[in-house]
């Protein structure tokens, strides 16, 4: 399975991505949790630390100045530019570079690229794709199996969230979850419903103890694990990850 | 005064951006609040809500081949301050707004429109209109051109570990990207603030914070109906810090004048 998880910057796409991609490995999948913002914090929600999230990014940037050698393959890649994370998940941070080598696997193909030509066999992919819809205009049918579209109840969120929705049924990307983050009251509910009338959205409580998590650095899963919002969002991958 | 704002997607740039450029207005001032993201956002806080406004592909003409610089320029006879007359929107307070347009899903490509709008800010006359900029999340788009306008740039950083790093990158990323620039040329704006966080970011970042907004209930509000938080609430702690910040980007500005007087002399 693989899964894209898309919105505007700041929506909670990275928690979203983070907590699908630790549930999904709990529950026994073999999941390779891919950063494909070129601002890639993944790595601080999946609770490998600032420090080392830092040094992927590092190693990204290091290929452009040319101090850092190329992967030549999809598994290299994984090993050089990712790191183990909490619960079995492998980390890969594949952003885009400055200047990228036509081609050349670990640099050379955009996130959408890799989604669709790597043979990822029984691995289950969660992909944080960069804010905005740039990643989907590009994106073609079959590359990913479901987007879990991220939404908080703000007018522009949910004016992004409706180009991203139009995108994905219009290209036919696989599956829509719609999922309304940081819900705190009726009238957030009332936006969220409004604006996507046909969708069956996903109830994302607003929760402080996620946003304590990203104050200190960690991962919500470890600060916070009952909290309400992590439990939805941890309910939503076990619903994905049984068979349709 | 031309001030372009960066920083992680959801920092907040727009509303603060978009609240500064009316409270400068209000003073009197000659305001172009630009808006360089491809997705909606800036004229949501300017108060004039989703603009579909675009600049046409044909405000742009291809040069002759062997033309020396970029490949497109404005249409001939067409300066940049008549197409601003042409192509911008007046906002609430007086502010004119211009966008290049939005993505759509099966929208005309933005290409061209993108060239306009960066020729149009390039020609403006040095002085006048003092331009608020708003560029898209992340750490991508400053590095590309698209703040060259600015003298200022002021990274939104929200005082999250996501939002620190991003600042680090962008703040590191602009000096190794224009070596010349005027020192104190990048500067910090906390957002979403409580407590101690400017002195948090300041240890952070290394950053000289000129602005410390924080968020309430009411800022919340705003953003989920989609007005400017000057109209939905105008004595909020939020409207007040941007007001404060407003006043110290023109004190910044008297000082580099005499400075410059100085220099000069």
């Amino acid at each position: 399975m693989k899964l894209a998880v898309v919105g505007k910057g700041g929506v909670g796409k990275t928690t979203t991505a983070a907590v699908l991609a630790r549930t999904l490995a709990r529950g026994g999948a073999t999941v390779v949790a891919l950063d494909c913002d070129t601002n890639p914090n993944l790595g601080i929600s999946l609770g490998i630390g600032d420090t080392e999230t830092e040094r992927l990014i590092g190693l990204r940037q290091s290929l452009d100045d040319g101090t850092q050698e190329h992967a030549p393959s999809w598994a290299s890649l994984v090993d050089v530019f990712g790191s183990d994370a909490p619960d079995g998940v492998r980390l890969a941070v594949v952003s885009a570079i400055d200047k990228p080598e036509p081609g050349c696997p670990c640099c050379g193909l955009s996130p959408e690229q890799l989604l669709r030509t790597v043979a990822f066999d029984q691995q289950t992919v969660v992909a944080d794709f960069e804010a905005g819809t740039g990643t989907l205009t590009r994106l073609e049918e079959g590359a990913v199996d479901v987007v879990v579209l991220v939404v908080v109840p703000t007018a522009k969120s949910v004016e992004v969230a409706r180009r991203a929705a139009e995108l994905v049924a219009e290209k036919r990307l696989g599956r829509l979850v719609v999922l309304g983050n940081q819900v705190r009251d009726d009238a957030d509910l009332a936006l969220l419903a409004t604006a996507f009338p046909e969708a069956d959205v996903v109830c994302v409580p607003y929760d402080e103890r996620i946003a304590d998590a990203d104050r200190q650095g960690l991962a919500p899963l470890d600060l916070a694990p009952d909290a309400d919002g992590v439990r939805a969002i941890a309910a939503l991958a076990g619903s994905l990850a049984a068979p349709a | 005064m031309r001030v372009a704002f960066v920083g992680k997607g959801g920092a907040g740039k727009s509303a603060i951006a978009g609240a500064l450029a009316r409270l400068l207005a209000r003073d009197g001032e000659d305001i172009l609040a630009v808006d360089s993201d491809p997705m909606p956002g800036l004229s949501v806080s300017l108060g004039l809500g989703v603009v579909d406004a675009a600049i046409p592909w044909d405000a742009v003409e291809e040069k002759a081949e062997g033309e020396p610089g970029p490949r497109f320029r404005l249409r001939r006879g067409l300066t940049a301050t008549e197409a601003l007359d042409r192509y911008a929107v007046t906002a609430p307070d007086g502010v004119r707004f211009l966008q290049f347009g939005k993505t759509r899903a099966s929208g005309a490509p933005l290409m061209r429109s993108q060239w306009a709008f960066r020729q149009i800010l390039d020609g403006l006359p040095p002085e006048s209109p003092t331009i608020i900029g708003d560029l898209p999340g992340g750490t991508r788009q400053p590095f590309f051109g698209w703040a060259g306008y600015a003298d200022t740039v002021v990274v939104v950083v929200p005082p999250t570990s996501a939002g620190l790093l991003s600042a680090r990158r962008l703040a590191k990323l602009a000096s190794t990207e224009d070596a010349t620039a005027a020192p104190g040329r990048i500067v910090a704006v906390v957002s979403q603030a409580r407590d101690d966080d400017a002195e948090r970011v300041r240890q952070r970042t290394g950053l000289d914070v000129i602005g410390s907004v924080p968020w309430d209930d009411r800022v919340l509000a705003a953003e989920r109906d989609g007005h400017s938080v000057l109209d939905a609430a105008p004595d909020s702690p939020a409207a007040a810090a941007v007001a404060a910040l407003a006043d110290r980007l023109v004190e910044r500005r008297t000082a580099t004048a005499l400075a410059d007087r100085r220099g000069g002399a």
